[in-house]
């Protein structure tokens, strides 16, 4: 069960890096190119997005991916048809970010079951927090999914506290109060450590991660995973006019992949240090 | 759907609601909450919002019983006049309740999404007076049609910016206002404008918006001595027809909405979230959604700027599935033929989002919804004067419709 490869992956105390994909962004082809590329250069694992048509948590580069994808011919099938895909050629585990209304139309226990099956590890549903995610959290679990939620900067150490006793997975801090893909506070990365001192479940921080020194912030801080999203986004944006030209998709593809490559390298240093 | 994971907890109107917001604003939305509770039904700040009210914005607005255009539909028509409410419409009640409540809190900033433009202007308005720096989201297409409310939003000193993603309209604009007021909620208040999203704004919105009920309902038994037939109100985001509804609280009054069947409801150009749309999350509540089989958010549309948004209080999914009110629809052709037809016999320009639920009153005797004669009160919930650059532009030649 792909539960497992994500409690195996997170048993060590190793630092991890986490590129963020949108499942078909841009198409579904280059989607799994670009996918499988990363996964070889490295990546011991996959945060992966479902375009959704209101994405409130995220900025202009993950809004205009999510349009993109969906204009690209990804539906809520389609991801799950990558998704099995990429199970068939990797054992590493891949981390669901879903918004809450595409599981509420599939039906959450079906969409969950459906995403067990086609190999995810986890799911966080950014836009149900706490006070709403018992049942869900509970239909995650019953299909053989971690569950991990969102916590933020702000988020006080008793609510941390209350948000972990739900959480199987890991908890998902974000590297800023505010959206993804602007640049994460030195303030707000410095405080991670607040947070991994104050759950007992791994830490994982995503929203404004860019470069290697916020890497290094992020796992200095004793966050077990960071993960890179938007800035990738901004990569598929750049050539998104051209993706029927073979060799900018090569080009595009082999960037990601030395871009990975380059941040498990600073997560294999982070551990040495 | 009783079977549904996503049963919501806070602020819950039966099986819709709840809070279904990012983490990232449970401190802000939690506050506010509190605030509701805590801050706005005490007498000192009921006394200064009642005073404002009434110096400042011109409560209580008048009833109007409406003789001739009465006549012509076979209904005794009693319009509940939000259009001479300053800034000419009902959102000046909203705006002005939250924005005292914001000074309270001690906020510095107001975030406002709008669509019409009508809820933009209240907010710069409201903003003017209580010394906020005011920042009003507004969909691109919106900016177009509505250039005199934008005008008037900068006017009176708020930023207007104009949001380009998606159809650039009302969805896109509370979008973008959720995301803004996420990075700025220590300093920002997110003043909503109707009764959606994440608990507590339809809670709260629509406890401002029941002056109108309360004010209509003690008008009514003054003119006509006795309570009206049925209640009529135009239905977006719903938040004029939820404080007319609210005020006849437990009487045995008809409550009926109307939303906008726009080119028609055979169509996809329209914005009649509870006559085509199916529960699902938008915008932190669980309630009606124009949305593709994915759970993809459908755009929606209606001649009535004020009108074309694919999700709609769930306090209304909650009385449309519970039958404590019924939901209709106009479309664009019936809801100009209302704008005319009210303009030429009584005088008074109704909004395109309040000639909807004209549309309704005008077809109702015909079509055995209403028996004739009876006692209508219609909220009359803005004016029509935004819509006329619009009106003069496509319409003014088209004949007479009477």
């Amino acid at each position: 069960m792909s539960r497992l490869v994500l409690e195996q992956t997170l048993a060590g105390n190793t630092p991890l890096f986490s590129p963020f994909f949108l499942l078909g962004d841009p198409t579904p082809e280059i989607s799994f190119q670009i996918l499988s590329a990363c996964l070889r250069a490295g990546a011991p694992m996959l945060e992966l997005g479902f375009a959704y048509s209101d994405p409130v948590a995220d900025g202009p580069a993950l809004q205009r991916a999510a349009i993109r994808t969906r204009a690209g011919g990804t539906t809520v099938d389609g991801a799950f048809r990558l998704l099995s895909r990429l199970r068939s050629v990797s054992d590493a585990p891949f981390n669901l970010l879903v918004y809450g209304n595409l599981l509420h139309a599939r039906g959450a226990k079906r969409f969950c079951r459906d995403a067990a099956d086609a190999g995810a590890s986890s799911l966080l549903v950014p836009d149900c927090p706490l006070e709403e995610n018992e049942r869900l959290a509970e239909t995650a679990s019953a299909a053989g999914l971690a569950f991990c939620d969102l916590v933020g900067p702000a988020t006080s150490a008793e609510r941390l506290r209350r948000i972990g006793t739900r959480v199987t997975g890991f908890i998902y801090r974000t590297g800023r109060q505010g959206v993804t893909g602007r640049g994460g506070s030195a303030d707000a990365l410095a405080d991670v450590a607040a947070t991994v001192s104050a759950t007992p479940h791994p830490v994982c921080v995503g929203f404004g991660i860019e470069t290697h020194e916020q890497l290094e912030a992020v796992w200095g801080a004793g966050a077990r995973i960071a993960v890179i999203g938007s800035a990738l986004a901004r990569r598929i944006a750049a050539v998104e006019h051209c993706l029927t030209d073979p060799a900018s998709v090569n080009t595009l593809i082999e960037g990601m992949a030395s871009r990975v490559r380059a941040a498990v390298d600073a997560s294999q240093r982070a551990k040495g240090d | 759907m009783k079977e549904s994971v996503f049963q919501p907890i806070l602020g819950a109107f039966g099986e819709f609601g709840g809070r279904y917001a990012s983490e990232l604003l449970h401190r802000p939305l939690a506050e506010l909450a509190r605030a509701r509770k805590e801050i706005l039904p005490t007498p000192d700040f009921q006394a200064e919002l009642q005073a404002e009210l009434r110096r400042w914005a011109g409560r209580p607005t008048p009833l109007t019983y409406c003789s001739r255009f009465s006549r012509d539909i076979q209904l005794e028509v009693y319009l509940k006049r939000e259009d001479l409410l300053h800034g000419g419409a009902h959102k000046t009640n909203n705006a002005v309740g939250q924005a005292l409540l914001a000074r309270r809190l001690g906020k510095q900033r107001l975030i406002a999404e709008t669509g019409a433009g009508q809820h933009g202007v209240a907010c710069a308005m409201a903003g003017a007076r209580y010394g906020f720096d005011t920042t009003i989201y507004m969909g691109a297409v919106d900016v177009e049609r509505q250039r005199p409310n934008v005008r008037l939003m900068e006017l009176c000193g708020a930023k207007v910016r104009a949001v380009t993603e998606g159809a650039a309209t009302l969805k896109e604009a509370i979008n973008a206002a959720l995301r803004a007021w996420t990075e700025e909620a220590t300093v920002a208040h997110y003043l909503l404008g109707s009764v959606c999203g994440p608990d507590p704004f339809p809670s709260l919105v629509a406890d401002l918006q029941s002056v109108i009920g309360r004010e209509a309902r003690h008008q009514m038994l003054e003119a006509a001595g006795d309570l009206p037939d049925a209640l009529v109100a135009c239905v977006g985001g719903g938040s004029n027809a939820a404080g007319l509804f609210r005020g006849f609280a437990g009487d045995p009054v008809r409550r009926i909405g109307v939303e906008a069947a726009g080119e028609g409801l055979h169509t996809r150009r329209h914005g009649a979230t509870l006559a085509r749309g199916r529960p699902g999350l938008l915008h932190g509540a669980r309630t009606y959604v124009l949305q593709d089989e994915d759970g993809q958010t459908r755009d929606a549309y209606s001649l009535a700027a004020g009108l074309d948004y694919p999700g709609v209080g769930p306090e209304h999914a909650h009385w449309h599935e519970t039958h404590g009110a019924q939901y209709v629809v106009a479309d664009d052709e019936e809801a100009l033929a209302a704008f005319e037809h009210l303009s030429r016999r009584e005088g008074i320009v109704p909004a395109f989002e309040s000639a909807h639920a004209l549309a309704f009153c005008r077809r109702a005797v015909r079509e055995g919804s209403l028996p004739r004669g009876a006692r209508v009160l219609v909220n009359l919930s803005g004016s029509g004067r935004k819509d006329l650059p619009t009106y003069f532009a496509r319409y003014a030649d088209r004949g007479d419709h009477l």
